[in-house]
């Protein structure tokens, strides 16, 4: 899996029409200086060992330096400047998702047909049809000038002085107010960018809550005298979670691909920021490390998902995880 | 069904259960189902009263009504009366009721490959009946829990009760719920078509068990089956049922033998072996119809061979099939049989107008 994404991607960027010597050098570069740089960087190479290469130093973790965007600075350094933010937005959008939509989801499946479970869906559908973009400009003027709009309360005096925009102060997460600050920060993004999930998530929980009551093992443990409390919770929400976790892990992959826009429009330099540069600018190295650490993250959350499932559910054992 | 109660002895004692004009009716947007339309019967303990009738006439729906587990838009209408041991259930609150279900109370379900919590252990399972009802936990509750795997035939119970019911075949399934049914020591135990998912060697062990352990138990079974060859082996008695009504009661030889409502021959003559002439198997044509409103007629009508002119506009009565016969009554106008015809319409006519028809 690692490998093949890994040799996907060596193909993407070398037969894509990334040309990164001309990035270098300017729209008028003489051919002379083409040629030399292109040597020194060892495109002239025949592709296969290039290959070779490639894989031996994503695999030996040896980055490599950027080429364009910073030049002579290691993608080790690049990534570990820019990644805390973008795993810092990318916790917090997964975290408000599950803590907000599974409960109201749930909560809507409990209660199914009331007015409060219309308010809920419907909310749901609304918030989830709003494209990321869209939500990100509303969000951030409204919050720019949440005076106007909350009666006197003020976002960016609210606890500490910060801007709806720029990247999340994150020297200093031990001590409470350094953690508040950052959280702040950083929680308009992650709303804009859990909020597809969040939605997402209420819908699928609504109706996994709603199919394990009507299931008969529910009305087996009615029968049995078990009083609701804990028939909701040790029977209905574990049954229910179940088919969350590939919803869960399946939005961790659309959150690698949101991070890019909302970190733009946030101006967060995350890794999402850093990627889209780095492809527009043909900086090689960059963009070939960054894929694969992409997928390696791919990987990762495939393990959490069968890790998941196992905890979850017993009929999943840990070599059988779909 | 092993000791062969005579209907003296059966009239003398106080029934366990006894379900009086029992009417349940769903509540839906379109129309009011009324899927149990004043139905009549007890159980006594030690007995084994069947409920048979095709699908959707109402079988299910008496069940949970007397289990006090009818969800919303359905509800046991006023007029109603389910008592138990002398106690009147349906003026039960959730919790009172709660703590008789699984204890003096329990079923067993259709479809045993369901009817466990996936995600928890067999034993678990059992164990949270035990601690419920009984206050068992801990090493006594797991011990009780294979004490009862054992006594429905579980092999190597000690280390199936740490199994997943997905471990379990179906038919294993099937007796770790009756274990769980049982786990409280209940006097009645409800089966809603135990065995109708299982194949048929299968069916014939847990019939058996149900039998053995209703001997060593002195349990009380209510029955549902819509399959007649099932009811014989099994009842002392039975109930058949109709678009929510029960059209005819009675011993269970007598009801093979001299099955008096048009419903009760007609579901007798489709067993296969019955009609050993037929080329075909000769079954009711028709479908049960839903129960929407009061009948003023009888709702077998459109299905009748022998039905007449009086059946679209008199709603028969349950009455005793003759002079004769004590303990088999028949909701049909052509009884009593002795009485001639005009007769037994005016009885019926009588017993209606005598009957409380609840509309909320
Ligand atoms: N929750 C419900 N809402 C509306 N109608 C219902 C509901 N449950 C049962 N009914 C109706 O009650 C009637 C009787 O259903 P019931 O389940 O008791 O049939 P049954 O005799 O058990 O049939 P089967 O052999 O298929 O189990 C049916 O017409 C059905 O439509
Ligand atoms: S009352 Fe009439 S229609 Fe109904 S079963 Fe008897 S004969 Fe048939
Ligand atoms: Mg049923």
């Amino acid at each position: 899996m690692l490998l093949f994404g890994a040799s996907i991607t060596f193909l993407v960027i070398r037969a894509g029409p990334l040309d990164p010597v001309s990035a270098i050098l300017g729209p008028q570069g003489d051919p002379q200086a083409y040629n030399a740089i292109r040597d020194q960087l060892g495109l002239d190479q025949p592709l296969w060992q290039q290959y070779i290469d490639y894989m031996v130093n994503m695999f030996t973790l040896n980055l490599g330096e950027s080429w364009v965007l910073q030049p002579d600075t290691s993608v080790y350094s690049l990534v570990v400047s820019y990644a805390p933010r973008t795993i810092w937005l990318g916790f917090w959008a997964v975290l408000i998702a599950i803590f907000v939509g599974i409960p109201l989801g749930f909560y809507a499946g409990l209660n199914p047909n009331t007015f409060s479970d219309y308010i809920a869906s419907f909310g749901g559908i609304v918030w989830r049809a709003m494209p990321n973009f869209w939500l990100a400009v509303i969000l951030m003027s409204v919050l720019s000038q949440s005076e106007k709009f909350f009666f006197g309360f003020n976002w960016e005096g609210f606890l500490y002085a910060t801007n709806v925009t720029g990247p999340p102060p994150l020297g200093d997460l031990t001590s409470v107010d350094g953690f508040l600050k950052a959280l702040k920060k950083i929680a308009p993004a992650a709303l804009v960018l859990g909020s597809a999930s969040m939605g997402n998530e209420m819908r699928i929980g609504r109706t996994a809550v709603l199919e394990t009551v009507n299931s008969n093992f529910i009305e087996t443990a009615r029968a049995k005298g078990v009083p609701p409390r804990s028939l909701v919770w040790k029977h209905i929400f574990r049954n229910a979670l179940i088919p969350l976790v590939p919803i869960i892990t399946g939005e961790a992959f659309i959150l690698l691909g949101g991070s890019v826009l909302v970190e733009s429009v946030f101006d967060i330099s995350g890794i999402g920021y850093l990627f889209f540069q780095a492809i527009k600018n043909g900086d090689m190295p960059l963009v070939g490390s960054l894929m694969f650490i992409f997928i390696l993250l791919v990987v990762l959350i495939n393990i959490m998902q069968d890790f998941l499932y196992t905890i979850i559910d017993p009929r999943v054992g840990y070599d059988g995880g779909a | 069904m092993a000791q062969k109660e005579t209907s003296a002895v059966r009239s003398e004692e106080e029934p366990l259960l006894s379900v009086d004009n029992l009417q349940t009716a769903f509540f839906t947007d379109k129309e009011v189902i009324r899927a149990v339309d004043g139905v009549n019967f007890d159980i006594h303990r030690g007995e084994t009263v069947g409920i048979v009738g095709e699908s959707g006439s109402g079988k299910s729906v008496t069940a949970r009504s007397i289990m006090g587990l009818v969800d919303s838009p359905g509800r046991v209408l006023s007029g109603s009366s389910i008592t138990f041991r002398g106690e009147e259930l349906t003026e039960k609150s959730e919790k009172q009721y709660r703590s008789l279900r699984g204890s003096d109370i329990a079923m067993v379900f259709q479809d045993p490959l369901t009817s466990l919590n996936p995600v928890y252990t067999v034993g678990n399972q059992i164990k949270e009946a035990l601690r419920l009802h009984q206050d068992l936990r801990g090493a006594a509750a797991t011990e009780e829990a294979i004490n009862l795997l054992e006594a429905v035939g579980i092999p190597d119970a000690s280390r199936r009760v740490k199994e997943y019911p997905h471990e379990f075949s179906g038919g294993m399934r099937q007796r770790a719920v009756i274990a769980m049914a049982l786990a409280c020591d209940p006097e009645l135990l409800i089966c809603d078509e135990p065995t109708t998912a299982l194949d048929v060697t299968i069916q014939a062990q847990i019939l058996e068990l149900l039998q053995d352990l209703q001997e060593e138990r002195d349990l009380a079974i209510m029955f549902i089956t819509h399959d007649m060859g099932v009811i014989a082996e099994i009842s002392d008695r039975v109930n058949v049922m109709y678009a929510g009504e029960i059209v005819e009661s009675a011993p269970v030889e007598e009801l093979f033998e001299n099955p008096r409502h048009p419903y009760t021959q007609g579901l007798l003559q489709s067993i296969p072996g019955n009609q050993p002439d037929a080329d075909r198997l000769s079954t009711i044509e028709g479908d049960v119809p839903t129960p929407n409103e009061p009948a003023g007629y009888c709702r077998f009508e459109p299905r009748c061979p022998k039905a007449f002119e009086d059946c679209t506009r008199v709603h028969p009565a349950s009455v005793e099939v003759n002079d004769e016969a004590d303990d088999h009554t028949a909701a049909c106008l052509l009884y009593p049989e002795d009485a001639s015809q005009a007769e037994a319409v005016e009885l019926h006519e009588q017993l209606e107008s005598e009957r409380e028809v609840s509309e909320r």
